[in-house]
């Protein structure tokens, strides 16, 4: 039997906290797979077709706008380096990260049209290039708890994110969707 | 109609939050945020005592009336701390050549005082020619370390084993004004920041 | 006449030819300007010299991109059914770019070319501010969002009619045992395998873009010189090159009305349009992963590979095109069908000295000569805006008519003479060793410069007439 989603959320939650320390010790982990799983469950708390009639959120642009920013925010090296400091924006990002990443995206994609969906999936690729090729090349440590070193895997870290994410978007489109196809139509005869 | 306003609303308070966040697009790292804040509010620094390479005892900030340049390094680096030292000795012999060698005083600090004992700090002071006049190296007690660290914002770590088990540290020079506020952090090779943010708190 | 299942969105592409043709001229004359200049024929200052280089760079690159993706969507139009908003919404948010590109080049002063080359728009000696080049910048990211914008609708479009990637790039023909007649036309496949080859494109012009960007306003995020140069390289040369991809249709679906039979998707043309992305993708990546000084190979071969992957496409297009000329017994000729074929032509020839340039031992002596522009004005100027041309004259073509008129005639003729005349100038400049993009010519170098400032005189009095005879037509159109 499945477990209810929001059963996977605490526990997922439960794992993000519970093993915080190691977790942020790296800059990898806690970029790359912390915030991700944080932002994750609160995609399991939001039931489906949560907000699917409202006005308010037609297109789905406002919740995913929610999202950009609190994503934006936590982008930024310096919210990074207060995490580490500050048990209030520790506080902060276990509380953003699920309630203003999580749950608006998955309102706000469930109603974007398909050609927000593949701009956004295009966009998400370039951006992280452009945070692996900051982090790489950065000759300045980016944030002060972590190791050049670290920046440096965390640069190659996005990398392989965005080429990987780059597979999976692209590849299923090379498989056949045999119900979707029509017979092809001929070249047009010219009369 | 409402979706429009609702985007709008979301999208002027995130531009808000954003440029809040980053104090208005000037600081997107810590280490940024660190220089913006000093340069708008200029702290008082406690004083912290200090013991030289010579082994005598020393304030920081030191004497009134005396604007000082610090920054902290620690003497077994192998790199950044090195160079750090030969940009101090460039920077004292730019203060003397200003004529305002007798109104600052430039210290190098040590954040490992377990390990650099007076003798390393003479030899660091020997390998980059500070002779104690101008410029000093010094260190702290192992129990003030944490508070002085937290005064100036400085950030130590322990860096990777393969780098010779050394430190990574946010590298600078902090401009302390005679009445002891902290006024300006700039990068050790910034020369000419470094004189005008002194010329500045001296004037 | 053609029967196909759906509507081209014929309104929109009109009014963005007629727009794209005017800013041609507008352009052309920015050239002309130039190449006064450079035979001291008249003086004007530098900075306004690079300012009229980068708006003359910018503002033709984005043209030739314009009508390439215009013809595209016009003729993947007949075959699937596209938005209609999606158009409008590109073309709103193109010519923002263009406002803020020519605001940061003619109010901001950004001169640092249309390669917009790491450091130099951050470092501009004065010339102009960071908030310029970011400006530039800005421009070119709504550009390419515009662009992606409807690549993703042809994609998605294209995709759900014939199956997959792969069922509308003909791979069942190309590799496997597919039949030419199931095979989807010429059309499609070149346009599943354009969008392709742009969108990665795009993706990597945006990441260079945007890290620019962020160190334009925060200059303690250095970006890797050399790999930027890398980065921007692989995008400029994938979208010139995308925009004859995709002009090019406009070749496959106007040429059978005068031929008499259509374009057919064969094997070798199904593959030849697969090489055209398959071997960016295959030999590019490893560059994106590397962070050491990259020698000198890796760079040129590189820069070349992105035209050598079309070369297989342009012999398939260029070979079909003259077994179909002479077979056909009832082809005639007006000025479309001329303008088209002469684009084939100017794109096949004008690759031949990119192949000559990509040597290594010839680039080490004519790189950063003109003969770098000589190759690239031969495929755009006689072989992407012919095409454009041709495309335009056909939009508006009186079907009651068959052949050249008088001023055609005169149109095309001056066109071709001074193209080539033209182009011709910048090789033998080229290979003098004369350097590209210099404001100043000593007087040695003046003969080329002042025959070729003639010629594009006649360039642009040809394009003067065909842009002409188009608004005429269209006039004419809607009041038969
Ligand atoms: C009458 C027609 C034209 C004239 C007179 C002309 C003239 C020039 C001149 C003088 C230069 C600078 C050469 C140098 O580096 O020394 C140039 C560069 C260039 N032209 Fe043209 N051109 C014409 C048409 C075109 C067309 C049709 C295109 C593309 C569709 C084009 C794209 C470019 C580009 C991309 C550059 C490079 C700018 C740079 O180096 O940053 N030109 N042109
Ligand atoms: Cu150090």
């Amino acid at each position: 039997m499945k477990p209810p989603s929001y059963l996977v959320a605490i526990l997922v939650v439960g794992f993000c906290f519970a093993l915080r320390i190691p977790l942020e010790a790296d800059p990898v982990s806690h970029i790359l797979v912390q915030l991700p799983l944080l932002a994750w469950s609160g995609v399991l708390i939001t039931p489906n077709g949560t907000g699917r009639r409202s006005e308010w959120n037609r297109g789905g642009v406002a919740t995913l706008l929610v999202a950009f920013f609190t994503i934006i925010f936590w982008m930024l090296p310096r919210s990074i380096d207060a995490v580490l400091s500050s048990p209030t924006m520790e506080l902060a990002k276990f509380i953003t990260l699920p309630f203003g990443v999580g749950a608006p995206l998955a309102i706000g994609w469930a109603r974007a049209h398909p050609l927000l969906r593949g701009i956004i999936k295009a966009e998400v690729v370039s951006m992280l290039g452009v945070l692996a090729f900051l982090y790489i090349h950065a000759p300045v440590r980016i944030c002060n708890a972590y190791l050049v070193s670290d920046q440096h895997r965390l640069g190659y870290g996005f990398l392989f994110l965005a080429l990987g994410l780059s597979v999976f978007w692209i590849a299923p489109l090379f498989i056949v969707h045999t119900k979707r196809a029509v017979m092809p139509t001929k070249t047009p005869a010219t009369a | 109609m409402k979706a429009f306003l609702a985007s709008l609303a979301v999208l002027i308070a995130g531009s808000v939050l954003f440029f809040k966040a980053t104090d208005g697009l000037q600081a997107l790292t810590a280490e940024g945020a660190r220089r913006l804040a000093v340069q708008r509010e200029a702290p008082m620094v406690s004083s912290f005592m200090l013991e030289t390479m010579k082994g005598s005892a020393e304030p920081l900030p030191g004497a009134p009336g005396k604007a000082v340049m610090v920054e902290f390094i620690y003497t077994t680096c192998p790199t950044i701390c090195q160079s750090a030292g030969g940009d101090m000795a460039r920077l004292r012999d730019l203060v003397i050549a200003e004529g305002l060698g007798d109104r600052v005083r430039l210290f190098s600090v040590s954040f490992d005082p377990d390990v650099d004992d007076v003798s390393h700090l003479a030899r660091y002071g020997e390998l980059h020619h500070a002779d104690g006049e101008v410029w000093t190296i010094a260190r702290p007690t192992v129990n003030d370390l944490p508070a002085l660290l937290k005064a100036f914002g400085v950030v130590v770590i322990k860096g990777d084993p393969d780098t010779f088990g050394g430190y990574e540290h946010n590298t600078a020079i902090h401009v302390i004004s005679p009445t002891g506020q902290l006024s300006s952090i700039v990068d050790t090779d910034d020369f000419d920041g470094a004189l005008e943010a002194l010329k500045r708190t001296l004037s | 006449m053609i029967k196909a299942k759906h509507q081209p969105q014929e309104a929109a592409v009109k009014f963005t030819m007629l727009l794209a043709g005017v800013v041609l001229l507008l352009m052309m004359v920015f050239g002309f300007i130039m190449r006064a200049a450079q035979g001291g024929m008249i003086e004007i200052d530098q900075a306004l010299f690079y300012q009229i280089m980068t708006a003359h760079g910018a503002g033709m690159v984005g043209t030739a991109g314009l009508t390439g993706i215009s013809i595209l969507w016009y003729f993947t139009g007949r075959y699937v059914p596209l938005l209609a908003g999606v158009f409008w919404t590109f073309l709103g948010l193109f010519l923002t770019g263009v406002v803020l590109i020519l605001g940061s080049i003619f109010i901001g002063g950004y001169a640092g070319a249309w390669t917009f080359l790491f450091p130099l728009p951050a470092m501009s000696g004065g010339f102009w501010s960071n908030e310029a080049a970011a400006t530039f910048l800005l421009g070119y990211i709504f550009i390419g969002v515009a662009f992606l914008l409807l690549h993703l609708e042809i994609a998605r479009k294209l995709i759900a009619a014939y199956g997959s990637i792969g069922g509308a790039l003909a791979w069942p023909l190309a590799f496997g045992n597919g039949r030419a007649e199931n095979a989807p036309p010429p059309t499609v496949v070149a346009a599943m395998a354009s969008t392709l080859f742009n969108v990665m494109g795009i993706v990597v012009g945006a990441t260079v873009l945007v890290s620019s960007l962020v160190n334009l306003m925060i200059p303690d995020f250095a970006v890797n010189a050399l790999l930027a140069k890398n980065m921007i390289f692989f995008f400029g040369h994938v979208f010139i090159n995308a925009s004859i991809y995709m002009a090019v249709i406009a070749v496959y679906e106007i040429l059978p009305e005068y031929l008499g039979k259509p374009w057919k998707t064969t094997r070798p043309f199904a593959i030849a349009w697969t090489m055209v992305f398959l071997f960016v993708l295959a030999v590019y990546p490893h560059h994106l992963l590397q962070d050491v000084a990259m020698p000198a190979w890796a760079l040129i071969m590189g820069q070349v590979v992105s035209y050598l992957s079309g070369i297989p496409l342009l012999a398939v297009t260029a070979f079909s095109l003259l077994v179909y000329l002479r077979q056909s017994r009832v082809m005639y000729w007006d000025l479309a069908s001329a303008l088209l074929v002469l684009g084939v032509a100017g794109w096949s020839i004008g690759s031949a000295p990119a192949i000559i340039d990509g040597m290594i031992a010839v680039n080490k002596v004519m790189h950063n000569t003109q003969w770098v522009p000589g190759h690239f004005h031969i495929y755009l100027l006689l072989g992407e805006v012919a095409i454009t041309f041709g495309f335009m004259a056909w939009l508006v073509k009186d079907p009651r008519e068959k052949g050249l008129n008088i001023l055609d005639l005169a149109g095309f003729a001056v066109y071709l003479l001074g193209g080539v005349g033209f182009t011709l100038m910048f090789l033998i400049s080229g290979a003098l060793s004369v350097p590209r993009r210099w404001a100043v010519h000593v007087p040695e170098w003046f003969l080329q410069d002042r025959l070729a400032t003639g010629f594009a005189l006649l360039v642009i009095l040809g394009a003067l007439l065909f842009v002409v005879s188009y608004a005429q037509g269209l006039r004419k159109k809607r009041t038969r």
